[in-house]
């Protein structure tokens, strides 16, 4: 079943007196368990569908349904309500809150969950987070007190906290050094082998990219390509790192 | 709705984190809340002395006193100045005589009016004229000075309590004077058939019959301790004329206690205090006047802050006996007032006319000779109640024969400059609020302009935008209802000031402090509205790209 369909999806800015295409019709279903990677250079119109797949944008034109139901017509409230339970979002820049435990960061989803979640079950669930990206033992250090695998580590966690089918990653490793980055790689693939979790990623880096069941190209607001990948695999040595253990 | 505890906190450590900015918007929002507090005191109390005070303190009271002082001044002359005296003797009469005569003129200046006591207690010794500060002066007209021990010099062999029960002959003002006009208050020209008289009139609400003299209050069990005071013969109804009043321990005189002439007191504050210690209740205990003991049966004091009690007033540095029991202890013939009330506020000034009328007659006063006794309304008085200074002097300054306004016309004229002055207050307090207002609005404007980005993040992460907003509102009602409480505590403290400093008279009540904390929240919620909707309307897309 296809947890993503995208059906002649546009969207189109006013940018002044010009009127900017940046999705200009796009088609596409991703299927439950699929590790989809989204590549193209900036301006190719991944960012913003990244944000109407991640229900921080409408479409102008077009329909989105997420796990069947259409999406592109729903009020404020209620996306705000279908972000907070079914989708997990991984950023480039972490966006974690600062002078705030990792604990309290995982916690924040919960914070506005409906019905209101007790402040016990809310801890529980983040500790059970954190321990699943293994920083049981940090949950009480602040963001500036870890290093950048860990805070996207603890963004890993904020994303799972509410058990969402889909994530969706926008550049997870553009701030991480590439052991780093394959780190963040091996945990999100083993999320989708093992729990099942749909994982769109959007990247500009092939390497990256290569890590996806499937590849999706895309170039002036339109799908150029949309192929099946053999996932790299976290075990092999990235070109990069051959050059730092040859250095 | 959302987890409250949880929200709370975030608005705290968002205070926290401007805690410069923080601090100075909540000065603005205390300042505000301290001039509404103020404002609100300061109204209540002017109302209050409008409207209460006025009548209460006596707007409806007339007060005849034995004697006409105003006349009396007119026609004596007196060429050393000195205070009027209508008695038997003058300290003139005593100076040659007297060894201490050079101290004597200072004597005359201080003392009472003299009256002439026997000592019954020792009949064979010369009499024993009024005790005065530096000595005593005796009916062979020498000044005794005391000794060691006073009592030994005064011959009076029991106790220095002064006047033991002497023959209170009150002569009347034509033998005492020939015919001259005599002091306010120390002629004896009204009678309790006066009173009696007076009572039938038209108009009259309550007569209160009354004497008054200086006297030394003990304790009964500690004689160490007294209090030169003066006591008040009087009756009932006396509270019903003095409504400012109110019964801080025990109860005021009663019917029954005149017809029984108890030999009850009520003390006012200021004799309890220094008689029984500050706060002490001395209902029950005894004290004796003139070697006789009296039983303590209440404490009096004033119901406003604007007529606290203070040494040497005449109403609460005072005690109180039924005039009755007076008469019964000195066999009085005389009164020293007649007090009554007017049923109606207006009415006062053609209830005082009648009084003067009647009292005449039944004085037999011919057209020609000016009064034996004085009639005095408590208008003027009352005018100056309970308003700053300046401004009751502005007022009576305006207003023409004061008097003969009615009370409605003088609560008017007050009350309309009391609306100005509310009219101002109120105009401060708006201000200062509104400059609060505006920190606050400042402080949450910044306070959205660092947080953007941590916007967005809760928008993606599932934030409504209501919740957004409903989070910076909380930060600002935090912060106001700080600024309230503080605001209150400094509103408190300021009027308080005004109220000590410069008399004006200030009434806070619970309710002005509900309501100006009520004010202050709202002023949280108006002011953050702008804020907080800028916040809950970012677009997150944007808000996360924000550095």
């Amino acid at each position: 079943m296809s947890i993503i369909s995208l059906q002649g999806l546009k969207k189109t800015y006013k940018l002044g007196d010009n009127i900017v295409q940046a999705l200009a019709g796009v088609t596409l279903d991703i299927d439950q368990g699929e590790f989809v990677a989204i590549t193209g250079p900036s301006g190719s119109g991944k960012s913003t569908m990244m944000h109407i797949l991640g229900c921080l944008d409408r479409p102008t034109e077009g329909k989105y349904l997420l796990n069947g139901k259409d999406v592109s017509s729903l009020g404020r409230d209620e996306l705000a309500d279908i972000r907070n339970k079914q989708i997990g979002f991984v950023f480039q820049g972490f966006n974690l809150l600062p002078r705030t435990t990792a604990v309290e960061n995982v916690e924040v989803p919960l914070l506005y969950t409906r019905p209101v979640m007790p402040a016990a079950e809310r801890r529980e669930r983040a500790m059970k987070a954190l321990t699943a990206m293994g920083l049981q033992d940090r949950y009480d250090h602040h963001p500036n007190q870890l290093s950048g695998g860990q805070q996207q580590r603890v963004a890993i966690a904020r994303a799972l906290v509410n058990e969402p089918t889909l994530i969706l990653a926008d550049e997870p490793t553009g701030n991480l050094d590439t052991k780093t980055s394959v780190e963040v790689m091996r945990i999100l693939q083993e999320l989708r082998e093992e729990k099942g979790i749909t994982i769109v990623l959007i990247t500009h880096e092939p390497d990256i990219a290569a890590y996806g069941t499937r590849i999706i190209a895309v170039r002036d607001g339109k799908i150029l390509s949309d192929e099946p990948n053999r996932p790299r695999s976290t075990l092999e040595m990235a070109p990069e790192q051959i050059m730092v253990t040859a250095n | 709705m959302l987890p409250g505890r949880h929200f709370i906190l975030l608005a705290f450590n968002a205070l926290l984190r401007n805690r410069m900015q923080t601090a100075l918007a909540m000065i603005g929002v205390m300042v505000g809340v301290a001039a509404l507090v103020t404002s609100l005191a300061l109204g209540r109390g002017a109302q209050e002395s409008v409207e209460d005070q006025l009548r209460a303190a006596g707007a409806n009271l007339i007060v005849v006193t034995a004697g006409n002082y105003a006349k009396g001044k007119e026609e004596r002359s007196d060429p050393d100045g000195n205070i009027g005296h209508t008695g038997a003797l003058s300290p003139r009469d005593l100076v040659p005589m007297s060894p201490l005569g050079a101290r004597l003129e200072q004597v005359a200046l201080v003392a009472q009016p003299f009256r002439v006591f026997t000592d019954r207690m020792a009949p064979q010794g010369p009499q024993i004229l009024y005790p005065m500060p530096y000595g005593y002066v005796t009916s062979d007209g020498a000044m005794a000075q005391p000794q060691r021990n006073p009592a030994e010099a005064l011959l009076v062999p029991s106790h220095f309590e002064d006047d033991p029960l002497a023959i209170h002959d009150h002569p009347t003002a034509k033998d005492r004077l020939g015919d001259v006009s005599a002091g306010l208050g120390s002629a004896a020209t009204l009678t309790a058939d006066d009173a009696k008289a007076v009572a039938q009139l038209a108009g009259v609400q309550h007569v209160v019959a009354g004497v008054h003299e200086n006297a030394r209050i003990f304790v009964a069990e500690d004689k160490t301790k007294q209090w030169f005071t003066r006591y008040h013969g009087t009756e009932w109804a006396l509270p019903e004329l003095r409504s400012g009043w109110s019964m801080i321990h025990g109860r005021f005189l009663s019917k029954e206690d005149a017809d029984e002439k108890a030999q009850v007191m009520v003390l006012g504050k200021v004799v309890a205090d220094r008689l029984f210690g500050e706060g002490v209740n001395p209902v029950g205990k005894t004290t004796t006047m003139w070697n006789q003991p009296f039983k303590v049966i209440g404490v009096l004091s004033s119901r406003s802050w604007a007529s606290s009690p203070v040494p040497g007033d005449d109403q609460f540095d005072a005690v109180y006996v039924p005039v009755s029991t007076i008469d019964g202890l000195l066999n009085l013939s005389k009164l020293n007032t007649i007090s009554l009330s007017a049923k109606s506020v207006g009415d006062v000034s053609r209830l005082a006319t009648e009084v003067k009328l009647l009292l005449r007659k039944r004085h037999g006063i011919g057209e020609e000779t000016p009064d034996d006794f004085t009639v005095t309304t408590m208008a003027q008085q009352a005018i100056g109640k309970g308003i700053p200074p300046q401004l009751a002097r502005v007022i009576a300054g305006n207003l023409q024969d004061v008097d003969r306004l009615t009370i409605e016309q003088m609560s008017a004229s007050l009350k309309k400059t009391n609306v100005i002055m509310l009219i101002m207050l109120a105009g401060v307090a708006t201000i200062s609020l509104l400059v609060g207002g505006i920190g606050v609005m400042n402080l949450l404007l910044l306070s959205v302009t660092q947080r953007t980005r941590e916007v967005g993040l809760r928008i993606a992460l599932g934030a409504r935008r209501s919740d957004i907003a409903t989070q910076f509102v909380l930060e600002a009602l935090l912060l106001c209802i700080i600024g309230g409480v503080l605001g209150i505590l400094a509103g408190v403290l300021a009027s308080g000031g005004l109220q000590r400093f410069f008399e004006w008279s200030a009434v806070i009540s619970p309710m002005s402090a509900i309501v100006s904390l009520i004010v202050a929240a709202l002023l949280g919620i108006v002011f953050s509205v702008y804020p907080a909707r800028r916040a809950a309307l970012l677009d997150p897309i944007e808000a996360l790209r924000h550095e």
